[in-house]
């Protein structure tokens, strides 16, 4: 045991920086789609909206391997979209960090998803409808009236969806692999590290940096949430 | 010029609904699930009749058999609610002008100001709803459907959830609305006395039709119009002249026609009108003047109509306005009172309830 336990390399930042950098983009990317699934599913009925939300969930309850194997068959290079993919635009995702951000997305989806949707529902209809007799188109209406409100739930789900990136694992592996400075996220780095000898205390010291950002990203979807709830006169029940 | 003609049905309640409107305020007067609520919301918009029409200035806004249904927002018709539903998340100033803002600057026919100041809500701005009174909710959001200059304003209980006193403080303001903006309105309620007081043009609403239109004193002599109305209390809404101011005694003396009147003491300047409600079964007849009795109102006036109602008698005097006097068929008899008979009206002072004074500029 010496000091040098306690020192950061370079490699373990880099997996902290790629981590927080994959759940970042992960969290911006399913904003909108999330919003939008959350609003069909939470307002509207239409023909296949039961398979539409299985769909949304599968990811939830699959063991992670499956949707990150499927991403492979379909975005690999040689997969069908992925080979349409490199010959027409020259992209190839497989194995890089943006592929990484599609595996943490669809992992994270059903998540944002559930918390959005739970809160779009709960707006109150009559306020919706009071809206809509003051003058108000209806997209108007969902995005001065609705999305406001339901902001609470929404921030929620955005956390619960960026916690969901920063430890996703298997579906992460198995479509981009493992590559250091790439693909290799906090998670990754421990996993490789246990397998190391010697690695124990580098894996020690990324799993406490795990459970610290883990610990910031729901104070601060706390603090959000109470800050949300405050400015819409709701905040004060519990004072 | 409102022209309905209405039919929702949903499980075993169907509605029914036909009248034509060119009053300035109607009256919907009807008991609790008699399908008001409904009806106004098919007419804002909010929910699709199964069939009929909507003209409402001759413009279609509903026909079945022309596949004609207008948005709600695109109706213009402005609605309050019994429970505010102002935008929790937004200030007042931000509720009002909700709106507002989305009407082009020559559709804006009301004065933001003048609302403002109509209301008496200015001071409101910064709040946000849920830190305002249940009265102050009402005239934001009387003020927010005011201000989108709508062409038909729709009134669905909009006092229902407020108790007495607060209730007399709101509705000097729909008055006012009424007087000086000319919006046209239907005014939904279960209370008689909050619909005499704006109106006496009235649809009595049961059990998904409208059973009759008119002056509510013209209606009240066909008994099944008289027997809901019974049902739901009766009040007399008398609109008098402030003749004298007593704050030492207690009382203002007030003229209806040719006789005198005591209420309690209001605040209002001699000379201006106030309108003050009486209840039917707080009125006693009595065939001569009663002297030495404290009861100071005996107006004296003609029966003209007297109708049975269960094992209560409705007699309706003519004192230059019409009241409605519930007795019982004994005392009736005993006294040999019949049509054409004249009789005084004798109630107390303090069975007399006000309503605040309005101030019109």
């Amino acid at each position: 045991m010496t000091a040098s336990m306690y020192l950061i390399s370079a490699t373990e930042i880099a997996a902290l920086m790629l981590s927080i950098k994959v759940a970042a983009y992960c969290t911006l990317a399913i904003c909108v789609p999330g919003i939008a699934v959350a609003w069909l599913l939470a307002k509207k009925s239409f023909l296949g909206k039961s398979l539409l939300d299985s769909l949304v969930h599968l990811p939830l309850v699959l063991p992670p391997v499956v949707p990150g194997f499927l991403l492979l068959l379909l975005l690999g290079s040689q997969g069908v979209l992925g080979q349409w993919l490199q010959q027409s635009f020259g992209i190839s995702v497989a194995f890089t960090w943006i592929g990484a951000v599609i595996a943490s997305a669809v992992m994270a989806f059903p998540l944002m998803v559930r918390s959005a949707r739970l809160a779009i529902s709960q707006v109150d209809k009559r306020l919706e409808a009071a809206a809509q007799s003051l003058g108000a188109h209806p997209l108007r209406v969902f995005l001065t009236i609705t999305l406001p409100l339901a902001l609470p739930g929404i921030v929620t789900g955005l956390v619960l969806a960026f916690s969901r990136s920063l430890g996703e694992f298997g579906a992460t592996i198995t479509f981009v692999g493992n590559i250091e400075g790439e693909t290799r996220t906090l998670p990754l780095a421990i996993y490789t590290y246990t397998q190391l000898p010697g690695g124990d205390n580098a894996a020690i010291r990324l799993a406490v940096l795990s459970m610290l950002i883990a610990l910031a990203a729901l104070m601060v979807s706390d603090w959000l949430e109470r800050k949300a709830l405050r400015r819409i006169g709701q905040g004060l029940k519990h004072d | 010029m409102i022209d309905i003609d209405l039919k929702c049905i949903q499980g075993n309640f169907e509605l029914n609904a036909k009248c034509s409107i060119d009053t300035p305020v109607l009256g919907l007067f009807g008991p609790s699930g008699a399908g008001k609520s409904t009806l106004l919301a098919m007419i804002a918009g909010l929910k699709k009749p199964t069939a009929g029409h909507l003209i409402v200035d001759g413009e279609y806004l509903f026909d079945s058999a022309k596949g004609i249904d207008l948005a709600p927002h695109k109706r213009r018709i402005g609605t309050v609610f019994q429970d505010s539903l102002l935008f929790p998340h937004l200030n007042v100033r931000d509720n009002l002008n909700y709106g507002f803002n989305l009407l082009a600057k020559k559709q804006q026919r009301l004065k933001f100001s003048q609302i403002v100041e109509l209301l008496e809500v200015g001071h409101l701005f910064t709040q946000k709803p849920h830190q305002l009174s249940g009265g102050e909710k009402q005239r934001v959001a009387l003020g927010r459907a005011l201000l989108t200059s709508p062409r038909l304003l729709l009134l669905d209980e909009p006092l229902a959830s407020l108790d007495v006193r607060l209730k007399r403080q709101i509705l000097p303001f729909l008055r006012r609305a009424k007087d000086e903006l000319k919006i046209p309105m239907i005014y939904v309620s279960h209370a008689i006395d909050e619909i005499l007081y704006l109106t006496s043009q009235i649809a009595m609403i049961d059990a998904g039709k409208i059973i009759a239109t008119g002056k509510f004193h013209e209606l009240i002599h066909e008994q099944k119009v008289l027997v809901l109305a019974q049902s739901l209390g009766l009040e007399n809404v008398l609109h008098t002249q402030v003749l004298e101011q007593h704050p030492n005694h207690g009382y203002s003396l007030t003229s209806i026609g040719t006789q005198l009147l005591v209420i309690p003491l209001i605040e209002a300047v001699i000379g201006s009108q106030v309108s003050v409600t009486i209840a039917a079964n707080n009125i006693a007849l009595s065939t001569k003047r009663v002297e030495g009795i404290s009861i100071q109102n005996q107006l004296v006036g003609k029966v003209n109509d007297i109708q049975q109602v269960g094992t209560r008698m409705l007699v309706s005097v003519d004192v230059g306005v019409q009241l409605l006097v519930e007795v019982t068929a004994k005392s009736l008899l005993d006294m040999q009172i019949g049509q054409g008979s004249t009789v005084f009206c004798l109630f107390k002072t303090q069975s007399i309830q006000l309503f605040p004074a309005i101030n019109l500029q």
